[in-house]
């Protein structure tokens, strides 16, 4: 993968910026999104999470099982506020 | 490992890193010690704004306009982009009730030497088209601003590495130390024992119980507040925009609101804040319930009934993500940034509640100025740890 791919489709993360943040000093996926935002966008890293923990696992030389997902936040699907305001009346 | 500095601050949380940044900035050998990653503490589950018009009119909103002064400087001098903007920001006033008080705040803040302005009837709507339209005014500050709260702490550290400072994620402090005459002396922590004659204690919520291993009572106690994240959508509104039943919500008025008992039992007001990314995000709810960081759903659906009685526009919008995070709180609303007095080198930076990203420079200026012995920038006296040792 070259630096200028897209990892994070809704956010426009790129391997470079990831690669980036992990000589910053992120060590895991939460300080990788925190410091580029790949997985903080509509589908909550769904479809980047597992690239990147493999560019993790590469730069920081560690094998993959030693990576786990982002804790999983509330709403698991997007829900909107209409929905999750009636929610509040039962 | 043993290592030596000048002063160790312990906490990379946005408090402990512009202490860290303003002490390296004058060329002192600073050691900071966070036991995860920096920003990964309540300044990784808040806002971001940099607001002087929820302060308490006087001292408590004349040291944030200060703040915002110093803020301003550093989006120059640090080399990281914080997504700052300066908007300004509003207060919507929901009824005949709230006006008076509304109007009295906005005196009184102005007197203070706060840049403000009340709209009132059809301006209100020039200004935000898209607020309910039974709402009767707005108070603005013009000196308001946001950022994003963890490039922030990001940038504050680059910055203070690049001056010399030693950063330690990963490394939990166990320990304060202290010589034969009772004079800090350095931490122990989970990688070795690290020396110095200056401990800063910049643990927000967590900061009694490492006082407490030195025989120190520090009045502060985590009160935790939910957000929720908007998708990338058409913003309802330009700039930040608090319902001024947050102010109630914040200091406990008695002015009522019109809403159900559980709006108030939770502490929920409106707090709308657009991100630079397009999102805006929603709070606010206020609890002490202990350090527990989950989310309570119930909580977030009475939140997002909130928000929809000032932006009925929203209600199709998807929220992506919700968070909680704990406010560290002193039963005065004002900040602890002190030396201890029954422990020559230690001090306190903590208790910031829900104003720490925007109190984060003048704080780290005046800690800065207290361990250099300079005269510091504002009055410290109502920022003194002892101040609570008469009250129960
Ligand atoms: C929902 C919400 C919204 C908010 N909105 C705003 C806002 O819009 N504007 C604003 O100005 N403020 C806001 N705040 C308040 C602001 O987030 C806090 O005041 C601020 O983040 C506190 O920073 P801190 O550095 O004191 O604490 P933290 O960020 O919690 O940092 C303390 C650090 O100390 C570390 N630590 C603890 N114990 C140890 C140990 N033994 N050894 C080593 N390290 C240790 C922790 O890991 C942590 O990283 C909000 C807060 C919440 C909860």
């Amino acid at each position: 993968m070259d630096d200028d791919t897209i990892v994070c489709r809704c956010e426009e993360a790129t391997v470079g910026e990831i690669k980036q943040a992990i000589r910053e000093g992120a060590v895991d996926v939460t300080g990788v999104k925190r410091r580029t935002r790949a997985g903080m966008g509509l589908c909550q890293g769904r479809t980047c999470e597992r690239i990147v923990m493999r560019i993790l696992s590469q730069e920081l030389g560690k094998p993959m099982s030693e990576f786990e997902p982002d804790t999983v936040r509330t709403p698991v699907q997007p829900v909107t506020f209409g929905l999750l305001a009636e929610g509040a009346h039962d | 490992m043993t290592s030596a500095a000048d002063v160790i601050v312990i906490g990379g949380g946005v408090i402990g890193s512009a202490v860290t940044y303003y002490l390296s900035r004058e060329g002192v050998k600073v050691s900071l010690v966070e036991r995860g990653d920096v920003a990964s503490g309540t300044s990784s589950a808040c806002d971001g704004n940099i607001l002087a018009i929820d302060k308490v009119p006087g001292y408590d909103s004349q040291v944030t306009l200060k703040s915002q002064k110093l803020l301003a400087e550093l989006t120059e001098s640090l080399d990281y982009d914080l997504e700052y903007a300066q908007r300004g920001s509003v207060l919507v006033v929901e009824d005949e009730n709230q006006e008076r008080v509304a109007r009295d705040w906005f005196s009184r803040q102005k007197e203070a030497g706060l840049p403000m302005r009340y709209l009132a009837g059809k301006e209100v709507f020039e200004d935000e088209p898209l607020l309910a339209s039974d709402v009767v005014g707005l108070v603005e500050c013009a000196s308001d601003a946001s950022l994003n709260p963890m490039a922030f702490v990001y940038g504050l550290v680059d910055t203070a590495r690049r001056a010399g400072a030693m950063v330690h994620p990963f490394t939990e402090v166990t320990g304060i130390l202290r010589d034969s005459v009772g004079t800090v002396c350095g931490v122990e922590t989970t990688r070795g024992t690290m020396s110095a004659n200056k401990v800063v204690l910049a643990a927000g919520v967590w900061t009694p119980a490492l006082a407490a291993s030195v025989g120190v009572n520090v009045r502060i106690e985590p009160r935790k507040g939910h957000i929720l994240v908007a998708e990338r959508s058409p913003r309802p509104a330009r700039r930040k925009v608090q319902e001024f039943g947050y102010l109630l919500a914040k200091f406990g008025g008695t002015e009522g609101r019109n809403v159900e008992a559980e709006m108030d039992q939770y502490g929920i007001a409106m707090v709308f804040e657009p991100t630079e990314h397009g999102n805006f995000l929603i709070g606010s709810s206020r609890e002490f319930v202990g350090f527990d960081r989950c989310c309570n759903h119930h909580i977030l659906e009475l939140m997002a009934r909130r928000a929809l009685r000032f932006f009925p526009t929203i209600r199709d919008i998807h929220i992506i993500r919700s968070y909680a995070g704990l406010r560290p709180y002193t039963p005065d609303h004002l900040p602890i940034v002190s030396p201890v007095p029954t422990v020559p080198g230690l001090y306190v930076a903590a208790g910031h509640e829900g104003d720490g990203i925007g109190l984060a420079p003048i704080t780290g200026k005046v800690i800065s100025e207290m361990i250099l012995g300079e005269p510091t920038s504002i009055p410290t006296e109502p920022l003194r740890l002892d101040r609570f040792k008469n009250k129960k």
